[in-house]
């Protein structure tokens, strides 16, 4: 089996959504000492895009997206260990969370799986978390860019507690801080001090890309 | 029959099992199968569906994706589940009527039919939209009591107390909900509709203690009032709502439960949106006990129900419920656009008018994906409801017929729709009437609708 042929069994098991068809021509591909930077790269990459483009055109759901993001997990375990030290960083890593008092977890769990598949390393936290226990996490992780949600005019306030905590014990600078969600805005973000502003899924991982080359971890 | 004892019962002693499981392992697939088994297509050509058996087949579908998934408890982490003689004779026993209000606002409401020519209950208003101050409340309370459509009122949510912007389940939270339910009663009384009863109490109530503080008799409240409790997309449940379910029927007043399944979603396309919707109005008269129902299926990236899909998503889901049960359902509309925009009254026509014709009732209407800040104002819901008495009884067909012509007019910016103007900027409160440039846009809405056969009169307004 050539190469190009690899990439192409790994790119319809993944854009099949079937994880164990994709775990299984990884490993072959690896057995055949093709590189595991251009499996990545030619192979795993492409097809998660793909599949994110087709959920920006509603062709895939959440559920795919999911999936995709399984998949990218469990080849890139595999495939990670094998590059050169140098090669082994993921892009950034990235904490997502529904600030406190917001239960809504639809949107931050869609945010988290393109997030994964796009290859970031991502503490998901969950929904409901306290600011303080969310700015313990962004420090001790060292995470670069911390990604807040908040779904109700009610809870857009914990946004900027979220802002004050990192700021009052001086870690501001340290971490970007990128907030979405129903009723929020560019306007709010400025008005708090966050970095950035997503209207949705889509934009929130563009921003990641953007704002992940910034700021050192 | 599974009363609220019975529901903790088995919130406490269901299966457990991990909430990312239950949606994921559980939940998507369950209905994807289901949607392919009942062979449920979407038809872009035919956002109105005139197809009873599939009426029927969403409906088989619901039912069976309640009975395989049951209702997920985040609290306990276990399954809330019911069998299928629980969810039969839940729905034998729903009510089929409800009387709420007082005095001569004190009305009946009943199921609809497809088709069905009684007028459908008008539940009008912000649906909850966030609302900065008492003044702008007031304004749109009173504008909502004005209209002479309206059965019962669907008040904004308050965003403010005592200057401070409000936090879940804070005292803000406590006296904004306060707030919420004297300010609601004082406009439906300035517009002499004292009895008008109020059906999403209360909206600036996101937990249960702060719908608990707002419930003392001096607030005004009453147990003529529908009681509105929010359901966790997908068909999940917490011990918060479950403790707004224990107050409410400790009133004795009627629960509605709003829930927005998502398209996009864990549902995925329209059809297990609709499929999802269903089981959601099932799931809505076991674990919240609810009297009527409040679906707002939402599209995940317009956050509104205007699109091609989701008109059809209602009117699949609105055609299975009223041809199979005798629930009492609304459907809530919310629209891409903004007020004074011509886009935003076509948007509302078209939901409402495919609810109408598929046997449901209206709550209406969430403008500009209700999210944004006293935007909104009484003109929306006021063509909503003369939309929805105009078209009462139309044949799906035509009323298939109408969408599509609307559609057309609006389909391709409902991915960068305009957001009109907020409230003050285009809504005088003091002569109570919109801006003359509003005027002007309604004017043109009233050519466009009449264009199309639809004569409203929405006098007052002009």
């Amino acid at each position: 089996m050539t190469n190009e042929q690899m990439i192409t069994t790994i790119k319809e098991a993944v854009l099949d959504y079937n994880l164990d068809a994709a775990v299984d021509a990884t490993k072959t591909a690896i057995e055949k000492d093709m590189p595991p930077m251009d499996i990545i790269e030619n192979a795993l990459v492409p097809s998660i895009r793909e599949i994110g483009d087709k959920f920006g055109r509603m062709e895939a759901y959440l559920p795919e997206l999911v999936l995709a993001a399984d998949i990218m997990t469990a080849c890139t375990a595999m495939l990670i260990p094998l590059l050169p030290k140098e090669g082994r960083e993921s892009k950034a890593s990235v904490i997502v969370a529904a600030v406190q008092g917001d239960i809504h977890d639809i949107g931050k769990n869609i945010v988290v799986s393109m997030l994964i598949a796009s290859g970031f390393n991502v503490i998901d936290m969950g929904v409901n978390v306290k600011t303080s226990v969310l700015v313990e996490k962004a420090i001790e992780s060292k995470a670069k860019i911390i990604c807040a949600s908040a779904l109700m005019s009610s809870t857009m306030g914990s946004q900027k507690d979220l802002i004050d905590f990192l700021t009052a014990l001086g870690e501001r600078d340290t971490h970007v801080v990128l907030i979405g969600g129903g009723p929020t805005s560019k306007e709010w973000a400025d008005n708090i001090g966050a970095d950035n502003w997503g209207p949705d899924a889509v934009s929130a991982v563009r921003l990641v890309e953007e704002h992940s080359g910034v700021r050192g971890d | 029959m599974v009363q609220i004892l019975d529901v903790m019962k088995k919130a406490l002693e269901g299966k457990p099992m991990s909430e990312v499981d239950w949606q994921r392992k559980l939940f998507a697939p369950t209905i994807r199968r289901l949607v392919k088994e009942h062979g449920i297509k979407f038809d872009p050509d035919n956002p109105i569906h005139n197809d009873d058996s599939l009426a029927d087949d969403v409906f088989e579908a619901g039912f069976e994706l309640l009975l395989e998934t049951g209702v997920f408890c985040t609290d306990t982490s276990r399954i809330i589940s019911y069998t299928e003689q629980e969810i039969k004779k839940a729905l034998r026993n729903a009510p089929d009527k409800l009387r709420v209000g007082e005095g001569r606002d004190r009305k009946e409401f009943v199921p609809r039919k497809i088709e069905d020519k009684t007028p459908p209950w008008c539940l009008l208003g912000a649906a909850g939209a966030a609302c900065s101050s008492d003044k702008s409340f007031l304004t749109l309370v009173e504008g909502y009591a004005e209209i002479p459509e309206t059965n019962a009122i669907t008040t904004p949510a308050i965003t403010v107390a005592g200057g401070m912007r409000i936090r879940p389940a804070s005292p803000l939270e406590l006296y904004g909900t306060i707030r919420n339910a004297v300010l609601a009663r004082e406009a439906c009384n300035r517009a002499g509709r004292q009895g008008i009863p109020i059906m999403n109490s209360l909206a600036t109530a996101e937990s249960g203690i702060s719908l608990s503080a707002a419930l003392n008799p001096k607030y005004g409240m009453r147990s003529s009032d529908g009681y509105m409790i929010g359901c966790l997309d997908p068909m999940r449940v917490d011990f918060d709502r479950l403790n707004k379910v224990v107050l409410a029927l400790s009133l004795g007043a009627p629960i509605g439960m709003d829930f927005a399944p998502l398209l996009g979603g864990y549902s995925s396309g329209p059809e297990g949106t609709a499929v999802s919707d269903v089981a959601h109005h099932l799931m809505g008269i076991l674990t919240y006990q609810t009297s009527y129902s409040i679906p707002f299926p939402l599209h995940l990236q317009y956050i509104s129900n205007s699109s091609r899909e989701m008109l059809w998503v209602i009117s699949a889901a609105g055609q299975a419920i009223s041809k199979n049960t005798h629930l009492l359902s609304l459907s809530l509309n919310y629209t891409s656009a903004g007020p004074c925009t011509t886009m935003c009254l076509s948007e509302t026509s078209a939901s409402v008018i495919s609810a109408v014709a598929s046997g449901l009732s209206i709550e209406s209407v969430g403008v500009a994906s209700n999210k944004e800040e006293d935007r909104t104002t009484p003109v929306e819901p006021r063509v909503s409801a003369e939309i929805a008495h105009a078209v009462a009884g139309m044949k799906r067909t035509n009323a298939n017929d109408l969408v599509k012509e609307l559609l057309a007019k609006y389909e391709s910016k409902l991915s960068s729709p305009p957001l009109g103007k907020t409230l003050y900027e285009c809504w005088d409160p003091e002569n109570r009437k919109p801006s003359r440039e509003f005027q002007g846009v309604i004017r043109g809405f009233k050519k466009e609708i009449g264009d199309l056969g639809l004569t409203v009169g929405l006098e007052r307004l002009l």
